[in-house]
């Protein structure tokens, strides 16, 4: 905000050809700083004065995280796309009352749960499900505790919603490197027109950025503290 | 289990890549449908929007007008208007508060999928059940009102 600041009062004198060329080449410098920025707090705002690109940018960025966090209740792969679909069509209506940057994912996660929950409840399940059109891909192994699987769930949901907050270019290069069997970087810097000789770096930086993304800090502080106290307050 | 590897990008980038084939499909299923879901927003600073407020599904009824086995109830809430709904297995009994005569729309994503009026007591009454997710839009005379999406 303080840079846009500073560059408004010269871009309201732009008198002469060659300093145009300067200012607009100052404009896309600011908008390539402002991609390093966490956008969603700017996806969310421009949704909310009907961007329609910028919900499907929301869309994208955060279906993973509602899939996931809805899976966990072990519901049919319809119904969670039924669950997840009803968290989306309320949250167009709320976008006006998420203001905050981390408001959103929180919405999510909360009004997510609490739809998975009353839909289980409800009693209107529609079991029996085909196991053949039902199957979700690596479902969790039949040898995995409830323990262990809410340990699970807990670090997925916050990977993928420390995944949803990286810049663009970043996100799309993890994206690409999770393909399963895996891409050559030939075949990613052909996608995301990263030169090949980048792509290890943004990597490099990409996943340095995913360690320092709130969700991640969070999860990782809630971990530390609890494995602390469970050892008995350890100075 | 604790974050203990997420130091090493290989095994950081390995747990992510678990969570992300996980939920890939069937959030790529979705994409269209969710993209769709922002053609519903509304642009109205006079509709009132009525949150969910209560759902007898998860929450512990106290009153006797349901027990456990009773009819799913529903309450939207806005000021001045609500709507209470008792979801019956073929029918759905609504109430809107204070009462009044009110020119319902019931909406799915497919489109207004039925129009109803209530009565002087604010009673009305939709049959069959509609498709999930659904909403009510209302209109009275002093306002006009439209419920969060839910799934019934």
């Amino acid at each position: 905000m303080r840079r846009i600041c500073r560059v408004h009062p010269r871009l309201s004198l732009p008198t002469h050809p060659t300093q145009r060329v300067v200012l607009a080449l100052r404009r896309v410098e600011e908008v390539s700083v402002d991609d390093e920025q966490a956008p969603i707090a700017r996806l969310v705002t421009a949704a909310n004065r009907g961007d329609q690109e910028a919900w499907r940018e929301l869309v994208a960025r955060y279906s993973p995280l509602l899939v996931s966090v809805i899976r966990r209740f072990g519901l049919s792969r319809a119904e969670t796309e039924d669950v997840a679909q009803t968290v989306w069509l309320r949250m167009v209506e709320h976008l006006g009352a998420l203001r905050e940057p981390h408001a959103l994912p929180k919405w999510l996660i909360t009004t997510g749960r609490r739809e998975a929950m009353r839909h289980l409840a409800s009693g209107r399940r529609d079991w029996p499900h085909d196991p053949q059109q039902d199957t979700w891909p690596s479902v969790p192994s039949d040898d995995e505790g409830p323990d262990e699987a809410l340990v699970r769930a807990e670090r997925h949901e916050a990977l993928l919603a420390g995944l949803a907050e990286l810049p663009g270019r970043q996100r799309e290069l993890l994206i690409m490197l999770m393909v399963d069997p895996p891409l050559s970087y030939t075949s990613i810097s052909e996608r995301t027109g990263i030169p090949v000789g980048s792509i290890g770096p943004t990597r490099a930086r990409a996943i340095t950025r995913l360690r320092q993304t709130p969700p991640m800090l969070a999860y990782q502080t809630e971990v530390e503290g609890l494995s602390r106290s469970a050892k008995g307050g350890r100075p | 289990m604790s974050t203990q590897g997420w130091d090493d990008d290989q095994a950081l980038l390995a747990d992510l890549g678990d969570a992300w084939r996980e939920v890939a499909p069937v959030a790529a299923a979705l994409t269209a449908r969710a993209h769709a879901a922002y053609s519903w927003r509304t642009v109205d600073d006079d509709l009132l929007l009525a949150s969910l407020r209560f759902d007898s599904a998860v929450e512990p009824v106290t009153s006797s007008r349901a027990g456990g086995d009773g009819p799913r109830i529903l309450v939207f809430s806005s000021t001045p208007l609500s709507m209470e709904l008792e979801v019956l297995p073929d029918q759905i009994v609504g109430q809107l508060v204070p009462p009044g005569i009110a020119d319902i729309v019931v909406e799915t994503e497919a489109g207004p999928a039925a129009r109803v009026r209530s009565d002087e007591r604010g009673y009305f009454l939709i049959s069959p059940l509609p498709a999930s997710p659904m909403r009510m839009r209302c209109e009275t005379s002093t306002g006009r009102l439209v419920t969060d999406w839910v799934s019934l």
